[in-house]
């Protein structure tokens, strides 16, 4: 082999500036054992280019020394052995199942979240079921309460109707009292009769009347000359029981007559009579 | 480097393999220059540089054993982590996205394009400039770049034999240009 030519073809430097192929390398690394001048000739290249670098050196900034001197000792911090000559790289590979176990975790924490979360909510419902079977039994209770007092009111209401109505005929200038004391045998009894002489309507206050039998009901008379003419059925009334008009009357009686009424009065069951 | 060197290249090697701190404060000290202006002939954003030359020296503290100083000078095995750090940087996603940006802002911004320039004016970049322009490209793809010769063989519609001879020649005429 012809070294000189060997040296002058380019292959020393393509071997310096790693752009020989490994094949060329190799057999310039055998030639450089064997010949010195290959050797000589890596060397003066491999000199003159350190110069050269040298000599065009830029310092980098100076900060920058000690942020390398740190790297470097965290690298003999972390160096484990020899054998590891890539400890960076490992890591790397490492940060991915590390990943995959903190996101695991992550999902094991949701589903514990969720199944808390179901529980508390089922729990939630039941409370609030009761709580709306509770409400709805009050609401009931309250809404049948309230239905009887508007009853009552009801019944209230219609009374002071009546009573109002009494007080307007008894307070009316046209009105006439008749008061009816009761006759022998029933001296305790009374009932007054109020006269409209305008209107010539009859109310009738049952003041103080016996309770009457079954099938018995007390009948108003109006004395009209002499002769007993049907002024109306007393029923059981509030205030003044409006009885039938009656134009014209010296008297006013009540009998004690069977239910619905008589025709004529049964004078034996006379209980008060009063005179106009 | 103005330092007086306290060292012979043989026990340099030795401290440095046995990772002593204090020997690679004196490589430190000693070579950053000159293997910060190999990474900016490669890397324009100094910043980045900063990074690779850092990455660099991490590299040479965990490979030091894989050293063998039959095959080389230490400064050499060094130039050329510092040139695979720096290719393997401009090659990198995240580079080509920031040059991307750069690019597109200096196209808006400013037409001198005195920052792409500025690999060409430093160390061996510099030399190879000077080249003619059929030797300057070879260079340029494959020692800066990092282009096999198949691929540039493949770029320049060249066969693959002539990529190889006229590599060798402008290799050769640019240990002329290194050696003055």
């Amino acid at each position: 082999m012809d070294i000189k030519a060997y040296i002058e073809s380019g292959i020393i430097e393509s071997y310096v500036l790693e752009l020989a192929s490994p094949e060329e390398a190799a057999e310039l690394e055998q030639l450089m054992q064997q010949h010195a001048q290959v050797r000589q000739a890596v060397d003066a290249f491999s000199a003159s280019l350190e110069q050269n670098a040298l000599n065009s050196a830029v310092a980098p900034p100076p900060a920058l020394k000690e942020t390398v001197m740190a790297a470097l000792m965290q690298q003999a911090n972390n160096q484990p052995t020899a054998a590891a000559p890539f400890p960076l790289r490992e890591l790397k590979s490492n940060t991915l199942p590390g990943a995959a176990v903190v996101r695991s975790a992550f999902w094991k924490y949701m589903a514990a979240a969720s199944i808390v979360l179901l529980i508390g909510s089922a729990a939630l419902n039941v409370y609030f079921y009761n709580g709306y079977k509770t409400a709805y039994t009050k609401y009931q209770a309250l809404l049948s309460t309230q239905n009887t007092m508007q009853a009552s009111m009801d019944v209230y209401k219609a009374k002071m109707d009546d009573m109002d109505e009494s007080i307007k005929v008894m307070n009316d200038p046209a009105t006439r009292m008749i008061k009816m004391p009761g006759v022998a045998g029933h001296e305790n009894s009374l009932a007054q009769v109020y006269w409209n002489q305008s209107s010539k309507n009859v109310y009738l206050s049952t003041g103080n009347l016996p309770a009457t039998p079954a099938g018995k009901q007390y009948q108003l008379w109006a004395i009209v000359n002499g002769q007993p003419v049907n002024a109306g059925m007393v029923d059981d009334c509030a205030g003044l029981c409006k009885m039938l008009t009656i134009p014209n009357a010296q008297a006013f009686a009540i009998t004690l007559e069977k239910a619905g009424g008589n025709a004529a009065p049964s004078m034996d069951q006379m209980f008060v009579l009063g005179k106009v | 480097m103005p330092e007086i060197k306290k060292y012979s290249e043989s026990e340099l090697v030795m401290l440095l393999k046995q990772h002593e701190q204090h020997a690679f404060g004196y490589l430190y000290d000693s070579y950053s220059g000159a293997l910060f202006s190999v990474i900016l002939s490669i890397i324009t954003d100094r910043e980045l540089a900063g990074d690779v030359l850092q990455e660099v020296f991490v590299k040479i503290w965990r490979q030091i054993d894989s050293y063998d100083d039959s095959k080389g000078r230490l400064f050499t095995w060094m130039l050329n982590i510092a040139r695979n750090a720096s290719i393997d940087m401009v090659r990198s996603k995240g580079f080509q996205n920031s040059r991307q940006n750069r690019e597109l802002t200096e196209n808006v911004y400013d037409s001198s394009g005195t920052t792409q320039t500025n690999t060409d004016k430093i160390g061996l970049r510099k030399i190879v400039q000077t080249l003619k322009e059929e030797y300057k490209v070879l260079i340029e793809l494959s020692y800066f770049q990092g282009f096999t010769q198949e691929e540039i063989s493949r770029m320049l519609n060249i066969p693959l034999g002539t990529v190889k001879t006229r590599l060798r020649n402008a290799l050769v005429q640019l240990r002329e240009l290194v050696k003055t």
